[in-house]
């Protein structure tokens, strides 16, 4: 009886939560944004799952003689075997907690770091402004890809795919800095910045209290676009030879794996898969990022690079 | 009439940010961890004829001194020449043979993305939210998020391997010879008069256009129906209809015009994932341009290389939007103020 009387009323609480917001409840009709929820609800899912199911010593080692080479797609091996006679299937699975974790510690940083310059730019004005937004103009000025390729190389081998995490997050930060520099100019100009400051708050409350809060909008947005870029160039980078060690089962090495050593002698699968789930995994975090940007104003027109 | 002032004002504004984009390049290579000496001299080479590579190639000069003389060399346009890739070569030519190449391709692939994605956002836009629309943005959002290193791969399997149909690398066959006048394979052929090598450059380079026209017409399909979209809705739309002018040409004279304004601005903005992607097409289809040379020069340590490669596609990237820049002005001229 008591656990009946309260599901309603928890439920109760989340829909005015949901009323509340106009921008929840617009991108919630959206079916678009909500697939794409519901694709990345599933591969973190997964993610979770096979680095806890899965031990990466296996997933690593050569598996002669325990499965077949080159196996075509079967109930046994629903994703085939690969050159080294390895499972696709956990490995693919596997490869979802890579671009999760790593997408996750690019996005994250390069929103801490690009949120840090562009609230400090917006605020102090003149000489720092100035300072931090030409560099970022200047980062601006390099076609993405090609100055995340340039940049891997400052960092040492041993890092392995950390070298792309760093590399990305160095090229990614000034578009958070510049969009976020532009929500904090409009907020201080709002006559409660000058309330809070009457009221004699110091400038990192003022700012982590009263700026912060009010840009999270921009920022979420771009961060969800930039999720989806940044699985996307990590694979890049492994598949230029940037990052990932060979055997290592991260989508873009499988990738580059499978189309040098399968694709043209029959093994198609080998690539086809790890590749079938990085695409989806992309367009689930584009769904929702364009559904959110739709919510949040349905004219507005930032691209992503 | 776009005025003088402005775009002298913007050439200007040129300088600044190409003096930093230098700085970067040369920021990047000195933090890198590897030393050139010892790559030049082999991992081999005794201690005093590294240390005398070192020296000849002033690499033992106060930090400041490096940086002035190669801001000198970038501004006489001298990059050296290179250690690894085509050893000896000076880097200036390796350029001026590659770069052509992958113009060539970003080129047609973005001419290849504005003729598929104009037409499809602007049905798009005029049948939105019907199945026509629906489809369209779903397969924009497909196009963007398939990697060209897997699509371009599956092409491959498909037209070439599968189907017979397309060759699976390079540009041309390696039965013709053309003397490279502009660099560009197709414009060769054609002034050599040979009609049998261009119709193999064509098959050549049809995936590649394809698979990097893919992600190009997305794009821009996707901006066009949003811009479009809102173009319908103005009072000088419903004006030039209400005159009894037909729904076809007031979209295509009226709105076309006003809509594409913004999409040249995504154009410039994208110039940067079309010049990634090309780095990524090159290597798929096995195609020498620049794209190809950066990486085989950053994996092979060849620093001279990487520096002017990064350098020209940085300068590519900031005259594309400086040549956007003022195309917009001249389309919309309140943009100046």
């Amino acid at each position: 009886m008591s656990t009946e009387t309260q599901t309603p009323a928890v439920d109760r609480g989340i829909v005015e939560r949901i009323r509340a917001s106009p921008f929840l409840s617009q991108l919630l009709s959206n079916r678009l944004a909500v697939a794409g929820l519901a694709i990345i609800a599933l591969v973190a899912a997964l993610a979770v799952y096979a680095r806890f199911t899965y031990d990466l010593e296996t997933l690593l080692a050569t598996q002669f003689g325990v499965n077949p080479a080159e196996a075509s797609p079967t109930a046994e091996y629903p994703f085939g075997t690969d050159g080294q006679a390895r499972d696709i299937l956990p490995r693919v699975l596997y490869g979802a907690w890579y671009a999760v974790l790593y997408g996750t510690v690019t996005v994250a940083a390069s929103t801490v770091l690009g949120v840090g310059l562009g609230i400090v730019a917006a605020y102090y004005g003149d000489l720092t402004d100035n300072v931090i937004m030409r560099t970022m103009d200047v980062l601006l000025s390099f076609p993405s890809l090609l100055l995340a390729l340039a940049l891997v190389t400052i960092f040492p081998d041993e890092l392995g795919l950390w070298r792309a995490v760093g590399a990305l997050t160095l090229v990614y930060t000034p578009r958070f800095a510049r969009v976020v520099r532009g929500a904090a100019l409009k907020v201080l100009e709002d006559e409660y910045t000058d309330a809070t400051r009457a009221l004699g708050a110091t400038d990192p409350r003022l700012l982590l209290r009263h700026v912060l809060p009010n840009c999270l909008a921009p920022i979420t947005v771009q961060s969800t676009l930039n999720y989806g870029l940044a699985i996307i160039d990590i694979a890049a980078l492994s598949f230029l030879g940037f990052g990932a060690s060979p055997g290592e089962p991260t989508w873009g090495m499988m990738l580059s794996n499978g189309v040098e050593f399968g694709l043209f002698s029959g093994a198609w699968w080998w690539s086809f898969f790890p590749g079938l789930a990085l695409a989806l995994t992309v367009l689930g975090f584009n769904l929702l990022g364009d559904g959110m940007r739709d919510a949040l104003d349905p004219r507005m027109r930032e691209t992503v690079d | 009439m776009v005025s003088k002032q402005f775009v002298l004002k913007r050439l200007l504004l040129l300088f600044p940010v190409l003096f930093g984009v230098a700085t970067v390049v040369f920021a990047i290579l000195h933090l890198s961890p590897g030393d050139p000496a010892v790559t030049i001299a082999g991992e081999r080479a005794s201690q005093e004829f590294i240390n005398e590579v070192r020296s000849d190639l002033g690499l033992d000069d106060p930090l400041w001194q490096q940086y002035l003389r190669f801001l000198g060399d970038v501004v006489s346009l001298d990059f050296g020449q290179s250690y690894q890739v085509q050893r000896g070569t000076p880097v200036g030519e390796i350029l001026a043979n590659r770069l052509p190449i992958t113009i060539e391709l970003a080129l047609l692939g973005e001419v290849a993305g504005l003729l598929f994605g104009l037409p499809l956002g602007i049905l798009s836009a005029v049948k939105q939210d019907t199945w026509a629309d629906h489809l369209t943005r779903i397969g924009a959002l497909s196009g963007i998020s398939v990697p060209i290193y897997w699509s371009g791969p599956l092409l491959i399997l498909l037209f070439a391997q599968v189907l017979g149909l397309l060759p699976t690398s390079g540009r041309i066959g390696s039965a013709y010879f053309v003397e490279a006048t502009t660099g560009f394979i197709l414009v060769d052929t054609l002034l050599a008069g040979n009609v049998e090598a261009f119709r193999s450059a064509v098959t050549h380079l049809a995936l590649p256009v394809v698979v990097l026209g893919i992600y190009q017409m997305a794009l821009i399909s996707r901006m066009m129906r949003s811009s479009m979209v809102e173009v319908i809705r103005q009072d000088y739309m419903r004006t030039a209809r209400a005159k009894g002018q037909g729904a076809k040409i007031t979209v295509m004279k009226h709105g076309l015009r006003n809509a594409f304004i913004p999409v040249i601005t995504v154009i410039g903005i994208q110039f940067g994932s079309l010049l990634g992607g090309a780095v990524l097409t090159e290597t798929v289809f096995e195609i020498n341009g620049i794209g190809t040379l950066l990486v085989d020069a950053i994996s092979r340590s060849d620093y001279p290389v990487v520096q002017a490669t990064v350098l020209v596609f940085a300068v590519l990237y900031t005259l594309v939007n400086l040549g956007v820049d003022v195309t917009y002005s001249i389309l919309d001229p309140r943009i100046e103020q």
